[in-house]
């Protein structure tokens, strides 16, 4: 495994992917929908998918002497592991920011650790989407990233809606840290569990899928 | 034991099938696998390595399955499509560097030689290299890991006269020097004449033909008929036949010829593939 992350990083590794994260930055922007920044994430998730579609990556790992299914499951990793690093390069400009920013966001939900409950569940959701539809047919990689954005921003507008309509989500949830801490913690939990839920569905799936296919 | 043995290979698609494809190669061999395009040669090629799910069949290399040893029998083998199509910007240097962490066997001074041999620069990107070349740096990849057998898909397709003759040589070198077991599919019949010891003819996805390519060819027989000539008498003899601008050349099998006196005379491969691909009669 540890030979096919280092085939993602040095053959296959999009540009983007790096870059984007430093789009982090953008959380010190004063109002903002924060989630969209994590959405560049898997918009260089894509490109990454893309690009292995337009160099052949499957057809040059399938030659490689390994399982079939460790194609899978180092893309999984590999995506995990660019996830986790968005979320770790976000958390000193979200400290950053409220210490330059004494004010709330107006545009969305604060920059706090609920926060990160949102875009746990948004990633995991965009992660089950895009992965389920890529492996069925890795050559449709276009499709599958537009119908994971739609979902993405849907649940992106429906979760920034709850921030200004619902009393929990607006008084508790959208407040500076470290205010209503064991609320937004709880919130941080079942977003980060949803996410694992539904990048583990998307896993085990994207393998049955990818087992069958021909090339 | 076989370096590869293949029992009932069975695939189907809608508008084609592969039927019931069995062979073995045997250490060391030459074995060119020949059939017009669309045959089923790359369908059977890619179903040894899984790439294609056969809907039934065994397989076995070294005598191992496929589906059980995966791993170890990879490390054996060298698959070889046609050139590189994969990482077409990346430098041959970056690529290589990925690919030989996973052969524990590699052996950096035996690709060293295959680049100097090869006249292989690794500063270039697979783009910018001559399909020849393309091949040529597949082959010093998988010769690397010390592949024992290697499945080479019209490995010398779109290469010019000079380049596809050089490549029959390294094919030559590789079995009489190293006992590498070579299967390599073809419709360019030459290339089989040059160096191949073995035939496997697939035809519409049955294996029509097998065995020592002398043997083969020696099963059959041409001559030339006029238009009357070739009536009702003739027909059941038939392998195959094919118009010429003055009546008919026919195809026989040797132990199968009319009665009469003709002119019969050897037949080449390319002649048996034409009047048995074109011929309906066989």
């Amino acid at each position: 495994m540890k030979n096919l992350i280092y085939k993602e990083i040095k053959l296959a590794l999009h540009p983007t992917a790096p870059l984007f994260l430093l789009l982090s930055a953008l959380l010190l922007i004063p109002n903002y929908p924060y989630e969209v920044i994590f959405f560049y994430t898997c918009l260089a998730v894509f490109f990454h998918c893309l690009s292995g579609r337009e160099n052949h990556d499957i057809e040059y790992s399938l030659l490689l002497p390994i399982q079939k299914k460790s194609i899978v499951q180092a893309r999984f990793l590999f995506v995990i592991l660019l996830q986790m690093i968005q979320v770790l390069v976000s958390i000193p400009f979200v400290f950053l920011r409220n210490y330059l920013i004494p004010e709330g966001n107006r545009a969305g939900m604060d920059a706090n650790v609920a926060l990160f409950g949102n875009v746990f569940l948004l990633m995991g959701i965009f992660n089950f989407i895009f992965f389920v539809l890529y492996y069925r047919n890795p050559d449709k990689v276009g499709k599958a990233f537009g119908i994971a954005s739609t979902v993405f921003f849907t649940v992106m507008v429906i979760l920034e809606a709850l921030v200004f309509t619902v009393p929990f989500f607006r008084d508790q949830l959208n407040t500076r840290d470290p205010m209503y801490l064991p609320q937004k913690l709880i919130m941080l939990v079942v977003g980060f569990v949803l996410y694992v839920i539904f990048t583990g569905i998307a896993y085990r799936k994207s393998i049955s899928t990818f087992e069958k296919l021909d090339f | 034991m076989s370096v590869l043995s293949v029992s009932g290979l069975s695939k189907s698609y809608p508008s084609f099938s592969l039927k019931n494809v069995s062979f073995e190669l045997q250490e060391g061999a030459i074995t060119g696998f020949i059939g017009r395009n669309g045959a089923g040669k790359t369908t059977t090629l890619k179903s040894l390595l899984n790439f294609v799910h056969p809907d039934k069949g065994e397989i076995q290399f070294f005598g191992q399955s496929f589906q059980e040893h995966e791993f170890e029998i990879k490390q054996k083998i060298g698959f070889v499509s046609g050139g590189i199509s994969f990482y077409p910007k990346k430098k041959l240097r970056t690529i290589t560097s990925v690919t030989k962490r996973f052969y524990p066997q590699w052996d950096e001074a035996a690709y060293k030689e295959y680049l100097k041999r090869f006249e292989l620069d690794e500063d270039k990107v697979p783009d910018s290299l001559s399909a020849g070349m393309k091949v040529k740096y597949s082959l010093a990849l998988a010769l690397s890991h010390r592949a024992k057998l290697l499945l080479l898909d019209e490995p010398t397709s779109g290469l010019d006269p000079v380049s596809r003759d050089d490549l029959l040589d390294v094919f030559l070198d590789l079995a009489e020097e190293n006992g590498v077991t070579i299967l390599f599919s073809t419709h360019i019949t030459s290339d089989l004449e040059k160096c191949a010891e073995e035939i496997l003819y697939l035809r519409r996805g049955e294996i029509i033909g097998r065995g020592k390519l002398k043997e083969f060819q020696n099963q059959f027989v041409l001559c030339n008929f006029s238009k009357e000539q070739m009536e009702e008498p003739l027909k059941p003899y038939l392998a195959g036949y094919k118009r010429e601008k003055e009546g008919f050349s026919a195809l026989f099998y040797k132990d199968h010829l009319p009665e009469g006196n003709f002119d019969y005379y050897p037949a080449d491969l390319e002649s048996i593939m034409i009047h048995l691909e074109k011929g309906e009669l066989a």
